[in-house]
């Protein structure tokens, strides 16, 4: 790779050789397979050992089975918990939708100056960590006498889900030709009218990207869920409690059914938002 | 421009009374859209106000409120403050806190830097899907990922059952699990990403051509991404390490379920004074004691970093 530094200019089937070389770059493609495998890696092994017929968490495995599976869909604490994190995720992917896209669309036409005021302010809660959040909501709770429940912990998940919300509705919206708008309202369309056959259907697949991103986020939270959801256990909060109890191999089973759920929201969200952006 | 031809035909309007007339109108629809974008932007500002400004003040006075029988009672005191700062205890957690934030957030640079580099300008052609890749590990499994550890880490894990395999160790290595090792590879596996994201962001207002000049004139890869790449891209190398930073700080899940009993961080102790031990006051006042301190090394982390850009 060094190769090139200070070579002298040279004839032209010598220089190419050397640009190909240049652009087969073997350390980088180890390189990013290795930070890849690194992100994945529990998670491969974690979906591996869900399938394993054995309690034990080691390899070789005994057999392919679902045992696990079965285990964890027969198991009423685990299904309840699963319909409250779905539940949480809907209403959560709801709430930050109509916010998200009111605010996205009334920044637009605000001054310049209160528009990177609220820009700013709007960003905070992803600088805050969860930590300090979750305990300053349980402590708004108490004060106001909001008993701790799914619906305490769906509040908090929509305040954090929503700044992505509002900045990826926001950015689709940037890409709006809102001459297309003025044309239906010279034309004679009301303003909901306009919204409605114009504007909708246009940034539709930005605002469901981003709902859907907000879903993962609520399906994956478990510090505002340990803090506000009380007795009203997500599957994330069933999950910690049976590693603290120590192993079980009931967990790689509904490890898998989170992880399916969150990456392939994540998924969807991320093609509706960044692919074909450019 | 095709239409101007038409224009012709239009009688010339009387300037005096429709231009002002429209001009009028104008102005009417102008402050009318205003006022459309801020009850547009109400909801959410409402919302805003009332679950994230009044959870933040509410824990702000929670700090100096009195504890009586396990109950918080109004108060204003700085008893809190004072029992939180001059315990040994929290000393301690708060400088093994700090030295393990500091090198998370160095290895997650040191990995996130030239993982973006190399997807924006080696892979170009491929970054889409590996960007999505890192993208949809980001948002795939916080506790998941956690407890995935203990499969890799663990007495019966992967590892231990490979080095056992080969012959390498007799005895499973203990000390991978419940260890700040094994704390440090799952905060660095999720935090990642996290860093990747900005420095990725600002990478794309780096023209890939600059980059190219500087390795047609001779300058190697690590040439040009220390001396061209990164002064360019430093706003997004400093947002990450801000994130991580932060987020290590206020860090309490990983440890709990992967260090040891002794390898616990300063966020566990406010775990603690809101679980166990009911002290609600004494941990707010814990948190906001390291709200402050991560406002300061924020800042000490852009200002030294600015310097370092230089």
């Amino acid at each position: 790779m060094t190769a090139v530094t200070g070579s002298p200019p040279s004839p032209g089937g010598w220089r190419r050789g050397l640009a190909k070389l240049r652009r087969r770059p073997i350390a980088s493609s180890g390189f990013v397979g290795v930070v890849l495998i690194y992100l994945f890696a529990p998670l491969i092994v974690m979906v591996a050992f869900s399938f394993n017929s054995s309690p034990r968490l080691s390899f070789p495995f005994s057999g392919l089975s679902l045992r696990w599976y079965e285990e964890i869909f027969t198991d009423t604490l685990v299904l309840r918990a699963f319909r409250r994190s779905v539940q949480a995720a809907v209403v959560t992917a709801g709430i930050t939708g109509v916010l998200g896209l009111l605010a996205a669309l009334g920044i637009l036409k605000i001054a310049k100056r209160a528009r990177g005021f609220i820009l700013a302010i709007s960003a905070a809660p992803l600088a805050v960590p969860g930590l300090l959040f979750s305990i300053g909501l349980a402590i708004m709770y108490r004060q106001i006498g909001f008993e701790r429940s799914i619906w305490a912990a769906t509040l908090g998940h929509a305040l954090i889900a929503l700044p992505f919300v509002f900045l990826v509705v926001g950015a689709s919206l940037e890409r709006f030709r809102f001459t297309l708008l003025e044309a239906a309202r010279d034309l004679g369309a009301s303003r909901w009218h306009a919204f409605r056959t114009i504007t909708l259907p246009l940034i539709l697949p930005a605002v469901m990207g981003a709902m859907l991103l907000a879903a993962a986020i609520s399906i994956d939270d478990f510090v505002i869920a340990f803090f506000t959801a009380g007795q009203d256990k997500t599957l994330p909060l069933i999950m910690y409690g049976r590693v603290l109890k120590g192993i079980d191999p009931t967990l790689n089973a509904i490890g898998t059914v989170m992880l399916l759920l969150t990456t392939s929201l994540a998924f969807m969200a991320a093609r509706r938002t960044t692919i074909g952006e450019r | 421009m095709a239409g101007l031809g038409t224009v012709d035909r239009i009688e010339p309007p009387r300037i005096d009374d429709s231009v002002s007339l429209a001009a009028e109108a104008l102005v009417r629809k102008r402050r009318r859209d205003r006022i459309v974008a801020w009850l547009q932007l109400l909801p959410g500002s409402a919302f805003f106000f009332a679950f994230f400004l009044l959870p933040l003040l509410g824990l702000l006075a929670m700090s100096f409120f009195s504890l009586v029988d396990f109950e918080p009672v109004v108060d204003f005191t700085i008893s809190n403050y004072a029992e939180v700062l001059t315990s040994s205890v929290h000393a301690r957690l708060a400088l093994r806190t700090v030295q393990a934030a500091t090198i998370v957030t160095a290895i997650v640079l040191l990995v996130s830097f030239p993982f973006a580099y190399t997807l924006n300008f080696v892979f170009r052609r491929h970054r889409q899907l590996l960007f999505f890749l890192v993208l949809v590990s980001l948002f795939g499994g916080y506790i998941v990922r956690i407890y995935a550890w203990r499969s890799i880490l663990g007495n019966q894990g992967v590892i231990n059952q490979g080095l056992m395999a080969f012959g390498i160790v007799d005895e499973p290595v203990r000390e991978l699990l419940n260890s700040m090792y094994a704390v440090g590879a799952s905060l660095v596996n999720f935090l990642v990403p996290l860093g990747v994201l900005p420095i990725y962001a600002a990478m794309q207002n780096v023209s890939p051509g600059i980059a190219e000049a500087a390795r047609d004139l001779g300058a190697s890869r690590f040439r040009t991404a220390r001396q061209i790449v990164l002064p360019l891209s430093m706003r997004g190398v400093r947002a990450a390490a801000a994130f991580v930073f932060i987020a290590t700080l206020g860090e309490w899940v990983t440890p709990r379920l992967l260090g040891g009993t002794e390898d616990l961080l300063i966020g566990n102790r406010i775990e603690y004074y809101f679980g166990a031990s009911l002290d609600w006051p004494a941990g707010a006042a814990l948190a906001i004691t390291l709200v402050v301190a991560m406002g300061l090394a924020a800042f000490a982390i852009m200002s030294l970093m600015k310097r370092l850009a230089r």
